[in-house]
């Protein structure tokens, strides 16, 4: 969809501006690269400059911390895996770093706005979109443990694109504590391997705590290893409230694995994938719900 | 519904396609951080500049070793000398200025130009701390080394790459910036 609307207003504009990227591009990749590597030098200044300067040197070591977790790793990360990151389906979504992230655990059927509906129905709540204020919101809100229900979730990348949209269910009114979803739609004529179609696939995890990112020393959510627990969850959660949903599972479906996600967080799964049928489900219902939310 | 069979891979051509930004994408953090720090280069560059003003006559005795008597026709053309390096660093400023405002607004030249700078910059500084063993300490050069460093970090990273390569309604005209925000 969004694919579709970005070539069509591309068109629009003159068709030659397409020609020259390719220098373009090899002068961007050039910059990325020589950037990556400057920070590199960054860090190690400013590091070696917070022994020179006693108690102020705390402050720089914290700019180091900054530089180093913010600015230098999630390049290197880009650069890295990019080059070692096998691009196609290996049922796992990536984070913006380009390293692996939430294992894809769940599949469905249905219209978008079944989906939507199936999930209101469930008791689950959209997650808002990544805006400055809404980041803003998540950390005032999780420092002084006030209840944020609709809070963003990170961007993680499956076929190249971010999530569609996510959902979450807060635990105890505790932003540091939730049950969360991604969404994807699979690219037409998509199948799992193995051959099934489905319209779309998941990641749902379970946000334990906050905490650094082993990988990136970010703060960052903490999930729980037993995903299968999350996994059920959701399948359970929605089929309870939806008579008219089934669910099909591929047992098997990844050779049950333990790995690390994305923030260094371990993580072991049975590899099942529940396939839930939503076709059945009346959407009609979701405007409803989700204008009663609103 | 159609299913039918697709290669299980995504193809690697993908990765070096060009970026196809919505043209109405949102102005990126990262965009306004780089056209904020180059700013603080030419807020930098005014500093040192005046500085440079105000202890001309030491700079010419202690690090150049030029003896000048006060009044002589020597000391004119010191002054002369003074005027013209501030003229001309006024207008590298000036140049800059100019290119954080484009870099603000989207302008793909002037992010290529600013990060072309920033790499020879960094690269000679480079050159000096590790062929020279000229120390690089915050009393000299790390504030603008880091600023270097930084604008290069923000102006390269993929969205404010995207951005500034978003396709314009108006081809490349005086327009720019969506809706102006």
């Amino acid at each position: 969809m969004d694919r579709a609307g970005a070539e069509a207003s591309g068109a629009e504009t003159e068709p030659t501006r397409r020609r020259r990227f390719s220098i373009n591009a090899l002068l961007d990749g050039f910059f990325f690269v020589y950037a990556g590597i400057a920070s590199l030098w960054l860090a190690w200044l400013v590091f070696t400059e917070s022994f020179t300067f006693g108690w102020w040197g705390i402050a720089f070591f914290v700019a180091f911390w900054l530089v180093l977790a913010y600015l230098v790793l999630p390049r290197l990360h880009r650069i890295l895996t990019t080059i070692y990151v096998p691009d196609y389906f290996i049922g796992r979504a990536r984070t913006s770093d380009g390293l692996l992230g939430d294992p894809v655990n769940l599949a469905l059927d249905g219209e978008e706005a079944q989906l939507h509906a199936a999930l209101a129905a469930a008791g689950w709540t959209r997650a808002d979109d990544v805006t400055l204020a809404s980041s803003w919101r998540i950390v005032t809100s999780t420092v002084t443990r006030r209840s944020y229900d609709e809070a963003p979730v990170s961007p993680l990348f499956l076929f190249g694109r971010q999530q569609d949209f996510a959902y979450q269910q807060e635990v105890e009114g505790n932003p540091a504590r939730r049950h969360h979803v991604r969404f994807w739609r699979t690219p037409d004529g998509w199948l799992l391997p193995g051959g099934r179609r489905v319209d779309w696939l998941a990641a749902g995890t379970f946000d334990r705590a906050v905490g650094f990112s082993l990988f990136t020393l970010q703060v960052t959510h903490k999930i729980d290893a037993d995903i299968d627990v999350e996994r059920d969850h959701i399948v359970s959660t929605v089929l309870a409230a939806n008579p008219d949903a089934h669910v099909v599972i591929l047992r098997d479906f990844s050779t049950g694995y333990h790995s690390r996600n994305g923030g260094g967080d371990t993580i072991r799964t049975d590899g099942d994938l529940p396939i839930l049928d939503l076709r059945a489900v009346k959407a009609d219902v979701a405007a409803d719900a989700v204008e009663v939310d609103a | 519904m159609t299913v039918e069979k697709r290669p299980a891979f995504e193809p690697p051509a993908v990765l070096v396609a060009p970026v196809t930004p919505p043209p109405d994408m949102h102005r990126p953090v990262s965009t306004v951080f780089g056209a904020l720090l180059v700013v603080l280069r030419v807020i930098a560059g005014v500093v040192w500049l005046l500085s440079l003003a105000l202890q001309w006559d030491r700079v010419l005795r202690d690090d150049l070793n030029i003896e000048i008597d006060p009044g002589s026709s020597e000391a004119e053309a010191a002054q002369v000398v003074l005027v013209f390096i501030l003229g001309f660093g006024g207008l590298i400023l000036a140049v800059d200025l100019v290119l954080a405002v484009l870099v603000y607004r989207g302008n793909n030249a002037a992010r290529l130009a600013v990060m072309i700078v920033a790499t020879l910059s960094i690269t000679i500084a480079a050159i000096d701390y590790f062929g020279g063993g000229e120390d690089i300490t915050i009393r000299t050069t790390l504030i603008t080394l880091s600023l270097d460093i930084l604008v290069l970090l923000a102006l390269s990273s993929r969205a404010a790459r995207a951005y500034a390569r978003r396709p314009r309604p108006n081809g490349r005209g005086r327009h720019s910036g969506p809706k102006g925000r």
